[in-house]
């Protein structure tokens, strides 16, 4: 349990680094974030025509109200989170590859739903919104990270038992 | 199978109890912030005597970092020369949010004894959500007064960089991922993580073997 804390603290913080490194912002952080912006768009336009995408802004045609999707609301922090993690633990690498792929699908799905929310939570109140982005929604995004973390550990200890049962019998 | 309903509880308990948790930390923020303020104050004015004149609660749930400068022409001047105390606006609630998210953890997981272990989680969180009250100080004071900051004589300011890791990891990374750890070691022996982490001792030992014999 230490010596994952330990690497799991190696590895977080390394990650963290680079992205902050302004070639890695600029190369790879903002291009991520417009895709985001670009599937939150696609997925709500087919609903509600008054939304478009721009780069990493989604906008309200009619109201001209606008979010800004900016570091800290593009899922990479928990992403690294989760990498940092699934390698502190011991594992074979290709299950780890996979944890860290499925991992990542479901840490961007329920971000897009929070970006979602919250373009229409700004429009409609602003402290509302304030309060859920601040507050709520990054908590909700790491318990996402977790549960994907506990599954992923619950797979490793299955595989373990079974591999275990079948050497016994 | 005791595992999984462990983890079916676990999980509705913690998105039940997410919300209350959250709307009573919203009504005791500012009573939950007041030592970390209090202390944030002294340590920053004993550390840079020069530049800071007091962290202080300010209006609806506000707080404000007031430096010993005035503002002029958008540059910081002594306060005899400008009509105002340049101040910025610092939220520890950005950090504080980790207590209710703690707590809604602690009290989803099935365990035999609660209130303790809380306190004990509570008091390992208050040093961070200071350490993360100070960091949002310091990357203020580098970002509004410049080289007035970085430069002074006969005080230690760490360097630019290392304030700025400090900040995005005291923001971004701690206030989640601190009440997690915290929730893994203090519940690693429950029913929902025991098998779990058992299997990585196990795996830890037979490794420790391997190398022994190897």
């Amino acid at each position: 349990m230490k010596r994952f804390f330990l690497i799991f603290s190696a590895v977080l913080i390394a990650l963290f680094t680079i992205e902050m490194l302004n070639p890695v912002q600029a190369h790879v952080v903002v291009p991520f974030t417009s895709v985001l912006a670009k599937i939150s768009a696609a997925l709500v336009s087919p609903f509600d025509p008054n939304v478009i995408a721009m780069g990493k802004v989604l906008q309200f045609r009619d109201t001209g109200f606008a979010v800004s999707i900016e570091s800290g609301c593009n899922g990479v922090e928990a992403t690294i989170v989760l990498i940092a993690a699934v390698v502190a633990f011991p594992a074979d690498w290709k299950s780890r590859a996979i944890a860290i792929g499925v991992g990542f699908l479901a840490v961007q799905a329920l971000n897009i739903v929070r970006i979602i929310s919250l373009f229409y939570l700004g429009d409609w109140n602003k402290d509302v919104f304030t309060w859920v982005h601040l507050y709520l929604w990054p908590a909700l995004i790491m318990l996402d990270v977790l549960i994907v973390f506990i599954l992923y550990l619950r797979h490793l200890a299955r595989r373990e038992e079974a591999a275990a049962a079948h050497a016994a019998g | 199978m005791q595992q999984d309903n462990a983890l079916r509880q676990f999980l509705l308990f913690a998105f039940v109890l997410i919300p209350p948790c959250f709307a009573l930390w919203t009504l005791a923020a500012q009573m939950l912030a007041l030592p970390v303020v209090g202390l944030a104050d002294l340590i920053l004015k004993n550390w840079f005597p020069q530049m800071v004149d007091g962290l202080v609660f300010h209006g609806k749930g506000g707080t404000v970092l007031l430096t010993q400068f005035g503002e002029l022409n958008g540059v910081a001047v002594p306060p005899s020369q400008s009509e105002y105390q340049l101040a910025f606006s610092i939220n520890p609630n950005i950090l504080s949010y980790s207590f209710p998210f703690y707590a809604a953890l602690h009290f989803a997981t099935q365990k035999k004894e609660y209130l303790g272990g809380f306190l004990v989680g509570v008091l390992v969180l208050y040093p961070l959500f200071l350490l993360g009250v100070v960091s949002i100080c310091l990357k203020e004071l580098m970002v509004n007064l410049g080289q007035v900051f970085m430069q002074q004589s006969d005080v230690f300011v760490p360097n630019g960089t290392f304030i700025a890791l400090l900040y995005q990891l005291s923001v971004l990374i701690v206030p989640t991922i601190a009440p997690i750890a915290l929730w893994l070691w203090q519940n690693r022996q429950t029913t929902l993580l025991r098998g779990v982490f058992g299997w990585v001792e196990n795996v830890g030992k037979a490794a420790g073997a391997g190398s022994d014999s190897a």
